[in-house]
């Protein structure tokens, strides 16, 4: 069996309305991969940066997968909420990326879009915040059912991932 | 150094500094740094926390330098739990209190070579704004037990936190025998992060 290592961090994120932000966070592998250690979801502390506009989490990333295929390579799903004083939460953004498959440390920054009402919804959401979310987030990581949809695009989330991978040079994998 | 034929532990050799750091509001600071590492490691030679000295900044640049060596090995079974570096960062407020100015956490590279990594530092921010003034007044800030918990990631769902400066690190590093073993971790190049 091949082993792979995902070892990095979330660092943060930038480019949103406003930025007291955290994110939830999730990997979905396909189903020849066995987690061995590791949590594959978490949530992040909330940040309010003091200057500039990004928001850091550090949160630490740390799985072991064992696996008997390429099908499903992992896939890390974010979803960024913004919280503010009163501690309500809002959602801001959607976005996914592959866990890179050559190994080494990766810088990744990962886009996100934002489910898009009608005008009517989009006026009441400037106002009292709130607005349409995905009630399967699995639409995060998967292209079924995507051309239903509207959005938005909103700010970019920041990933130091780094891969380590053994055995797969003996079954012939090329990476 | 010997070769043995199948390995059954790999090294890893961290040599670096902590070189210092950017906080524009903050100044004579020093720091704490710690290692945090999973059930599989140990280390083998070298020092696993330390306190840098003093610094403050001088007139020509706004940036804090401590040059604080780092030089410590590691052994392991299995790459899981690699290790972290837990960096914090304290200096002193108005009133002369020494107070948190922020906690940080890095993983170790793991690729062979010249890394350099710019880790944000944040403070736990007190929920009540009475807190916050009361926290100013007295030079009793919101601090963690032990800062060891900034390298995990369970239970920070409920913290708030805010980031105010960064702290500069390079490590310089080698592993041993975990070609042997069978991990790949790619092309040894210099990376900054």
């Amino acid at each position: 069996m091949a082993e792979l290592h995902i070892i990095g961090q979330i660092i943060g994120a930038s480019g949103f309305p406003e930025n007291s932000l955290f994110c939830k966070w999730g990997v979905h592998t396909g189903g020849a991969w066995r987690l061995l250690s590791g949590l594959k979801e978490g949530q992040t502390q909330v940040d309010i940066p003091q200057t500039g506009d990004m928001a850091y989490w550090s949160h630490p990333i740390d799985l072991h997968y064992a696996t008997k295929g390429l099908q499903g390579w992992p896939k890390i799903h974010l979803q960024v909420w913004h919280q503010d004083s009163f501690g309500r939460c809002q959602l801001y953004g959607y976005g996914y990326c592959h866990v890179p498959s050559s190994p080494g440390h990766h810088r990744i920054t990962c886009v996100t879009w934002r489910p898009l009402g009608s005008w009517q919804e989009q006026l009441a959401q400037m106002f009292v915040g709130g607005g349409p979310q995905l009630r399967n987030p699995d639409l995060i990581y998967s292209g079924a059912d995507r051309y239903r949809l509207h959005t938005e695009t909103m700010g970019t989330v920041e990933l130091e991932l780094g891969v380590i991978m053994r055995h797969f040079d003996k079954y012939g994998v090329e990476s | 150094m010997e070769t043995t034929g199948n390995p059954s532990v790999f090294l890893l050799t961290v040599n670096g500094q902590i070189e210092g750091a950017n906080f524009p509001d903050y100044d004579n600071l020093y720091c704490k740094y710690c290692y945090v590492y999973g059930h599989d490691w140990a280390p083998t030679t070298g020092l696993e926390e330390g306190i840098t000295q003093i610094t403050s900044k001088s007139i020509q640049s706004h940036r804090l330098i401590w040059n604080f060596p780092l030089e410590t090995t590691f052994k392991s079974t299995n790459p899981s739990g690699w290790p972290q570096l837990v960096v914090s960062v304290y200096g002193p407020d108005v009133f002369g209190n020494d107070v948190v100015r922020g906690y940080g956490a890095t993983h170790i590279p793991f690729t062979p070579g010249q890394h350099t990594r710019t880790i944000p530092m944040f403070v736990p921010e007190p929920t009540w704004r009475l807190q916050k003034f009361t926290g100013w007044l007295l030079g009793r800030r919101p601090e963690y037990t032990d800062p060891k918990v900034v390298a995990q990631g369970e239970g920070r769902e409920v913290t708030r936190v805010r980031s105010q400066g960064f702290v500069t690190v390079s490590f310089h590093i080698m592993t041993k025998d975990m070609k042997k073993m069978g991990y790949d971790t790619g092309p040894s190049t210099p990376s900054t992060v």
